[in-house]
């Protein structure tokens, strides 16, 4: 069976975009890519486009636009995991032998769609009486507090982090550092959670061209980033109830995805993680086994997840930083950590990464701990 | 029996989830597995533990304890702000989320809970809705038995 190789990588600045819909933002990540990879568009062979509410056949607008309407396309809706499930779609239609020459894209427009807090479905009973994504955050958070004895403090310290990290970064939805008292001094969310511990409403769009091993043969090597293992998950019913402050969601994605690779968390240089908010970085790290469980606050205390430190996570700003345009946030992780791999992250850059790893999940329905979650890891 | 809207009369929100006694007792519908014997909220067509399809729907329990909370601050325009949600572990060992009173005292993590009926709002025809919500239980616990918890 094939690898799957990553030559080409596009984003659009994140942020608002009043002037242009999700086809557009999509549409020019996407020449990006094709323009970052070298290659004839013509050699495009399928494509893949993950968007949660931007409508139907969001995908074949942008290929319309691009002047590659007509190939096998796939709408991919997976939550905030959609995109990287984009990714993932892609990469199997390359190791199933159907293409060699694969894009995945992943768009949104949030802020003409949508104001406020995410929440699920309404269909679902915990919507009907009030559920909110911060709202079930906030509840881990004050678990995890409980449990691990974390300050709301060294909560904070996660957007700070973050936001440090999304200033170096040109792309990012946000550009100003932030302290510990600017995110306990903002409006509250969900107790313990205000608002600067929240992912923002961000429009943005990303886009990747992958190959198999034949493309890249005739292709060359020089910037391609092997894409080791994708793997994905949907979240199970809890058959009792089991504990908020530990994600087998994620655990169990993640060891899929290093059985696959034949890569351990030991190995990982740097993550990229679905920070949506700042509990959830916490949850994340643990559940992937990057930290022990109940570690992670304070090694962040202790710079351990800095640019520089002992295992950089959200490198790119994160969610918190960056932005988090739902269908386009998985497919951005993935051009983060292609870029890391590269080495092109110019100031933001993690001296000597060679394992990236990428982890999105989303969505919430009753009784199960997470709707869809994916780990891809990436190997230069 | 300390409920405060004991009086209102009304339908379920979601009768295939929720349903009010003529006594003006609430109660969640859930599933419970005849094979392994778990137990689920809301109701299942399968079990996610042995995989079996033989399910009755069973009331839960009406009190359990306070696993977490939150005050919410920001929602849907459909919920008035702030209000205080939590989640609620039965002893049946299902876990379900609810609105609870009291948002403006913090309750200790593990505080005993228990059901309670509440309007909601109307449906077109002016009906008035019940839903539930959790408050700090009162009393012995001794309805925890009503409902057979294996």
């Amino acid at each position: 069976m094939t690898d799957v190789h990553v030559i080409g990588i596009g984003m659009t600045k994140f942020g608002r975009h009043p002037e242009h819909d999700a086809a557009e933002l999509g549409g020019a990540a996407l020449r990006e890519a094709i323009e970052d990879a070298g290659i004839d568009a013509r050699r495009i062979e399928a494509a893949y486009c993950g968007h949660v509410f931007q409508g139907m056949v969001t995908g074949q607008r942008i290929l319309a636009h691009e002047g590659l309407a007509g190939l096998p396309l796939t709408n991919v809706e997976n939550a905030c995991s959609s995109g990287a499930t984009a990714v993932r779609e892609a990469a199997l239609s390359i190791r199933a032998g159907e293409h060699d020459v694969v894009v995945a894209i992943g768009t949104e427009h949030l802020t003409s769609r949508f104001a406020g807090a995410l929440t699920p479905d309404p269909s679902d009973p915990e919507a009907a009486v009030g559920a909110t994504m911060p709202g079930v955050y906030a509840m881990r958070a004050r678990r995890y507090m409980a449990e691990f004895g974390m300050s709301r403090e060294q909560l904070a310290l996660i957007p700070v982090k973050n936001k440090r990290n999304a200033a170096r970064n040109p792309l990012a939805h946000f550009r100003k550092e932030i302290s510990v008292a600017d995110v306990l001094e903002s409006r509250p969310i969900a107790d313990p959670l205000n608002l600067m511990d929240c992912s923002p409403v961000t429009d943005g769009a990303a886009a990747v061209v992958l190959v198999s091993d034949r493309a890249l043969r005739r292709h060359g090597a020089d910037r391609a980033v092997r894409l080791a293992a994708s793997a994905l998950r949907s979240g199970s019913v809890d058959v009792e109830p089991t504990s908020m402050t530990f994600e087998p969601l994620t655990h169990n994605t993640a060891n899929d995805a290093y059985e696959k690779a034949g890569i351990g968390p030991g190995d990982v240089d740097m993550a990229e993680v679905h920070d949506c908010f700042s509990i959830a970085e916490v949850l994340r790290v643990e559940g992937l086994g990057l930290f022990e469980q109940g570690a992670y606050p304070a090694a962040v205390e202790r710079g351990d997840a800095d640019i520089g430190g002992r295992l950089p996570i959200n490198p790119s700003g994160g969610l918190l930083g960056k932005g988090h345009p739902l269908g386009g946030t998985g497919v951005a992780q993935v051009v983060e950590v292609v870029r890391q791999l590269r080495g092109e992250a110019g100031d933001r850059q993690i001296e000597g990464a060679r394992v990236g790893l990428a982890h999105c999940r989303g969505g919430k329905a009753v009784g199960i701990e997470g709707a869809a979650c994916t780990v891809q890891l990436l190997v230069r | 029996m300390t409920a405060t809207e004991r009086s209102v009369v009304g339908v379920s929100f979601r009768p295939g989830e929720f349903e009010v006694d003529s006594d003006g007792d609430g109660h969640l519908l859930g599933s419970r597995c005849r094979t392994c014997g778990a137990h689920f909220f809301p109701v299942r067509h399968a079990c996610a533990g042995c995989l079996g399809t033989d399910l009755e729907t069973r009331r839960l329990s009406r009190r359990g304890t306070l696993y977490t909370y939150t005050v919410i601050h920001q929602s849907t325009p459909d919920f008035e702000v702030p209000y205080m949600l939590g989640y609620v572990d039965l002893p049946e060992r299902v876990r379900v989320m609810g609105q609870m009173i009291g948002h403006e005292s913090e309750l200790p993590l593990g505080t005993p809970m228990e059901l309670d009926v509440v309007p909601v709002g109307t449906d077109d025809n002016g009906v008035v809705l019940l839903g539930y919500r959790f408050v700090p239980a009162s009393g012995t616990g001794a309805d925890e038995e009503e409902t057979g918890n294996d």
